[in-house]
């Protein structure tokens, strides 16, 4: 074995492991050479020396305080996660009950349209027949085009038109519906009470034409009163 | 040194997985933070107090390595390797930064602040002479240890003073086996280079007068 060999050897177990050729052979050597021999020497009162430093400190753990600051820590970190995660779903439930509510309060709000709808489609349809003819009667005079006859269709109730003077209630079967633009001054022609100041105003209403060819009934859009 | 430490009570089964452990923890549980502590505090604390030579930097690196568990604990993946190895890891950086910060730092040799105390009551038996002679011996090969390069000093400390395997100690540091043994020899050779000139230093000093 050369010098290079027994240094390459392990120093710890070389020596002390059970006796086999490698140890034969580096014992062998120790007696042939003496800088490996001092060598050898050396570590071994350095290794004792090492020993012993590590048993000084072989029992030594971190001090208790260590472990009261970290379970500390632990606490404060888990707590505030747990707020958090209380936050959040209390967060997440009040927007999912917002949620509900407003879709709740939709589709009531839907619902009473709709039965308000109904309502006023039933009653326009049992109103009488002067109603669903009068409405043709508005599409087909009105200049307006669909969006006045739906206006017509929706407030397709006899009962808002004013009967003219001289005219019978029961009279209206087959009436229609005419859509007219004229002078204010020229209801007093109907029998109505015009205001002398606003005769000459230009207001569009809506006559209610019997058979006959005379109007029995006039309706006033709100806005030209 | 020992710590007086207070035993708490523990429901945990003491041979329960590491990962299972930090799953726990991870989940609020401090009964399973507290046996993981306990667990790998103490070859943490040794580790870190023989490479800094310095108890209060020891202890700041064991609070800061658990600290890492508690507030990151998914940076530990169980595939890569045991937790004790990323322990030691998670120190090795500790230690690396706070001899960064402390460069010229020189440990104080004074039994009660370096951890070692335990050392006077070893050798109460010998006479007064022998023990100052025994512990400036065990001062220089303390020195001599700490002045090491880093790499060889974690394997002397983990090898030699905390007297694992080779096996163990590359698995702590995630090194192979061959790396150890190569570091060890360098620093075995190192150490005994400078205990040789410390103890040529007073026949040169005594050989010029």
């Amino acid at each position: 074995m050369t010098c290079e060999e027994f240094q390459m050897a392990d120093l710890d177990s070389g020596l002390t492991a059970e006796e086999g050729p490698l140890q034969q052979t580096a014992r062998q050597h120790l007696l042939e050479c003496p800088h490996c021999a001092a060598l050898h020497e050396n570590w071994q009162a350095l290794r004792t020396d090492l020993h012993a430093l590590g048993a000084e400190t072989r029992e030594a753990e971190a001090p208790s305080r260590v472990e009261l600051r970290l379970r500390q820590e632990f606490r404060t970190k888990h707590k505030t996660l747990k707020r958090r995660r209380v936050a959040l779903v209390a967060a997440w439930a009040f927007a999912g009950a917002a949620v509900v509510v407003c879709a709740i309060t939709w589709f009531n709000w839907r619902l009473q349209h709709g039965q308000m709808a109904n309502m006023q489609q039933t009653r326009g349809g049992q109103s009488t027949v002067t109603a669903t003819n009068s409405t043709g009667g508005a599409q087909q005079v009105s200049p307006a085009g669909p969006e006045l006859g739906e206006v017509l269709m929706a407030s397709n109730d006899a009962s808002e038109f004013t009967l003219l003077p001289g005219t019978m209630p029961g009279s209206l079967d087959g009436a229609t519906v005419v859509h007219v633009q004229m002078q204010r001054g020229a209801l007093g022609a109907l029998g109505l009470t015009v205001n002398e100041e606003q005769a000459a105003d230009w207001i569009q209403l809506d006559l209610l034409v019997g058979d006959d060819g005379q109007p029995q009934a006039v309706r006033l859009p709100a806005t030209s009163d | 040194m020992k710590a007086g430490r207070q035993p708490t009570e523990m429901h945990i089964d003491s041979r329960e997985r590491d990962d299972v452990l930090l799953r726990r923890s991870a989940n609020g549980d401090e009964e399973a933070f507290t046996l993981l502590y306990r667990r790998h505090q103490a070859p943490i604390y040794r580790f870190a107090l023989r490479m800094t030579g310095n108890t209060w930097a020891a202890e700041e690196i064991v609070q800061d390595v658990f600290m890492t568990l508690v507030r990151e604990p998914k940076k530990y993946d169980a595939e890569r390797g045991a937790l004790g190895a990323f322990l030691y890891g998670v120190a090795r950086n500790r230690i690396m930064k706070h001899q960064e910060r402390l460069p010229r730092e020189v440990p104080l040799l004074n039994p009660e602040d370096d951890g070692f105390a335990g050392y006077a009551q070893a050798i109460d038996s010998a006479t007064p002479a022998h023990w100052a002679e025994l512990r400036e011996r065990r001062d220089h090969v303390r020195a001599a240890v700490l002045e090491l390069p880093a790499d060889f000093r974690e394997a002397v400390a983990l090898c030699l003073l905390e007297e694992m395997s080779y096996e163990e100690a590359a698995e702590s540091l995630q090194c192979p086996v061959g790396t150890i043994r190569s570091r060890l020899h360098r620093g075995r050779a190192l150490l005994l280079a400078k205990l040789e000139m410390l103890r040529d230093m007073p026949k040169r000093a005594n050989g010029t007068r």
